[in-house]
């Protein structure tokens, strides 16, 4: 175990080396102009291009900028955007309130997502399972923010339940909606694998044998059956937990929420890459950081599963 | 397929050319022939049938679905409601809504076939060459694939386009289907990487591959013929699929502003357009949202069907 764990991580060393290299690569060196359009519908004067390739470190070789990135990047040092206002300042802004939208959003898909797959998954073929199956079929179908401006559209414009706008400080009662548009989609793919994992172990001798000892049916699903479904379930809710953070992107745009990923649509919008770089980056690391938490974590849920 | 004359059609058809190999494809108990057997039973191939000759159709003969001009613009008649004249009323620049929810098609179709296509090609090459061959190549192939996708989809398309395609340029019509496309495709291959390198690693051991190599076969036949059909499954699976997120990727691209962009008729640019009129005239918004919704529908029920049909294990 403590083997594999190192050498997990040393295998992620590559990975963040070259993935936060074409970041940095994509986002200053491709052509284009990362100053376009700073300076309203007229061109930019030389001297204030000049000026800010020399601030941003522009002028330098590409490795030579890269190496500058990743010191800034381990001593917290990330600089500041193009209105020279901190961009660590604003991450710090932003993060609790992604982090309070995720953590919501994955509580919804836990709890119906799983809900919905064991009722499904337990009477194979009976009304639930259709009602499931054709539900997480329309949900799979339906883009994220489809979801989002139907939603706002209904509940915010139309009946008028919640306000179509989240506020500045975003509490937990306006989270609700944008958390639920944001799991939407993986609320389906929960419910399916746990449909499918119940439907498989419901065939296992374990199972048989726990029903022969005369074990009530409560025991038999809540202890044997579930313990043993649950496992690639909640690996799958773990990896998606980094793959949300940058979902909410599209989600925080649409309910103007100011997290994370509200400052990358209006940097994007706005064209200032000194916060797209950092941003993205951080989004990457903890993707990926959670993935590997995720894989180390399966080995001691499933103690079947040997790493060697 | 398990029966002694299938096994030994299979060998004999490695010394002799396509004759032998047609005929064992086209004997009664194929792979594709079962699936048929399987598809034509099911209610959800069906309709995911027809919706897909409906969306084709739309794609290639949109005056078959209405009469207007989805450029024809009427000012004063921004943002009216539904009528009898124009059943999803007009849009902002008071165009009609269903005509350009109806041309839209064509645009979002060929993006998610080509890029599907794209994908495809790519993806299963690299991994059969890598499966196959092995070693630095397989090593240099993995590694690239995890770095990409250690980048979170939306987000690597966001930073790509976001860099050569950004949000005040204006490129030309197809300069930006194409550059869409690529990008699609270029995030997307190391998943069908995977699956074509897993399913050759499996069978490059069977023994009907070594009876090939001893027959003399050279890489490329055996790749060709004895490796490709066997990771062909479940990469059909998972592109028929795929067309449809990749329908969605798009529209949320061009949601973003760094997707597609006018003069290009596309539901994604007719949702982004009206996010703003939400109050005013949601129409606008949600008849070319249905449409896209219902497009990415087929082609998921789609997918569905076909892995219901080709993966034994839920039978």
């Amino acid at each position: 175990m403590g083997r594999y764990a190192i050498r997990r991580l040393l295998q992620l060393v590559p990975v963040v080396l070259g993935t936060t290299f074409i970041i940095n690569y994509m986002v200053w060196q491709l052509p284009g102009d990362p100053f376009a359009g700073r300076c309203g519908q007229r061109p930019c004067p030389d001297a204030y291009v000049t000026a800010m390739r020399e601030q941003f470190g522009l002028d330098q070789p590409i490795l030579v900028q890269y190496w500058n990135f990743l010191k800034n990047l381990l001593t917290g040092n990330l600089g500041v955007d193009f209105n020279n206002v901190s961009v660590a300042s604003q991450l710090a802004d932003a993060w609790p309130i992604t982090i309070r939208l995720a953590l919501m959003a994955v509580a919804f898909e836990a709890i119906i997502g799983i809900g919905a797959g064991v009722l499904s998954g337990l009477k194979r073929g009976g009304f639930a399972d259709n009602v499931v199956t054709i539900s997480t079929l329309f949900l799979l179908s339906l883009p994220i923010f489809v979801t989002g401006y139907v939603l706002q559209w209904v509940l915010g414009v139309q009946v008028g339940v919640i306000e179509p706008t989240v506020s500045e400080e975003a509490r937990v009662s306006e989270l609700v909606v944008p958390a639920l548009v944001l799991a939407s989609l993986n609320m389906a793919f929960t419910a399916r694998l746990t449909r499918t994992s119940i439907v498989e172990n419901l065939r296992a001798d374990y199972v048989r044998t726990a029903v022969a000892k005369g074990l009530t049916n409560r025991r038999v699903v809540g202890i044997h059956l579930l313990r043993n479904s649950l496992i690639p379930v909640l690996t799958f809710l773990g990896t998606e937990v980094g793959n949300m953070m940058s979902g909410a992107i599209i989600t925080e745009g649409i309910f103007n929420i100011h997290g994370i990923g509200g400052l990358m649509w209006r940097a994007i919008n706005g064209q200032d890459y000194t916060i797209v770089v950092p941003v993205a980056t951080l989004l990457v690391l903890v993707y990926l950081i959670t993935n590997l938490l995720v894989d180390l974590l399966y080995g001691v849920l499933d103690p079947r599963i040997r790493y060697e | 397929m398990s029966e002694p004359t299938a096994t030994q059609d299979l060998i004999k058809g490695a010394d002799e050319p396509a004759v032998n190999v047609g005929e064992v494809q086209d004997s009664r108990r194929s792979l594709w022939r079962d699936t048929w057997d399987i598809l034509k039973r099911r209610k959800i191939f069906w309709i995911s049938l027809v919706l897909l000759i409906m969306f084709l159709l739309m794609a290639a003969f949109p005056s078959l679905f209405t009469h207007k001009d989805p450029e024809y613009a009427t000012l004063a008649k921004s943002m009216e409601g539904p009528s009898s004249e124009a059943w999803f009323g007009y849009d902002l620049q008071g165009r009609d809504v269903y005509a350009r929810a109806v041309y839209g098609a064509r645009t979002s179709i060929i993006v998610g076939v080509l890029a599907t296509l794209a994908t495809v090609l790519i993806g299963g090459l690299t991994g059969v060459l890598a499966a196959y061959f092995g070693r630095w190549l397989d090593a240099i192939v993995s590694r690239v694939g995890e770095m990409l996708l250690g980048l979170p989809y939306v987000l690597g398309a966001i930073i790509i386009l976001g860099t050569i395609a950004p949000a005040q340029s204006n490129p030309s019509k197809t300069t930006i289907m194409a550059v869409v496309i690529i990008v699609l495709a270029l995030l997307g291959w190391p998943i069908v990487m995977r699956i074509a390198r897993s399913a050759v690693i499996q069978a490059k051991h069977q023994d009907y591959v070594q009876a090939a190599r001893a027959l003399g076969a050279g890489p490329l036949r055996i790749i060709f013929k004895h490796l490709l059909p066997n990771s062909l499954a479940p990469i059909l699976v998972y592109a028929t699929i795929t067309v449809g997120s990749y329908i969605s990727a798009e529209a949320t691209l061009s949601l973003l502003g760094i997707g597609l962009r006018p003069p290009v008729i596309s539901w994604g640019i007719a949702i982004a357009d009206h996010t703003s009129y939400m109050r005013t005239g949601a129409h606008a918004l949600l008849f070319p949202a249905a449409f896209l919704s219902l497009c990415v529908l087929t082609f998921v029920m789609l997918g569905e069907a076909v892995r219901d049909a080709l993966d034994p294990k839920l039978r």
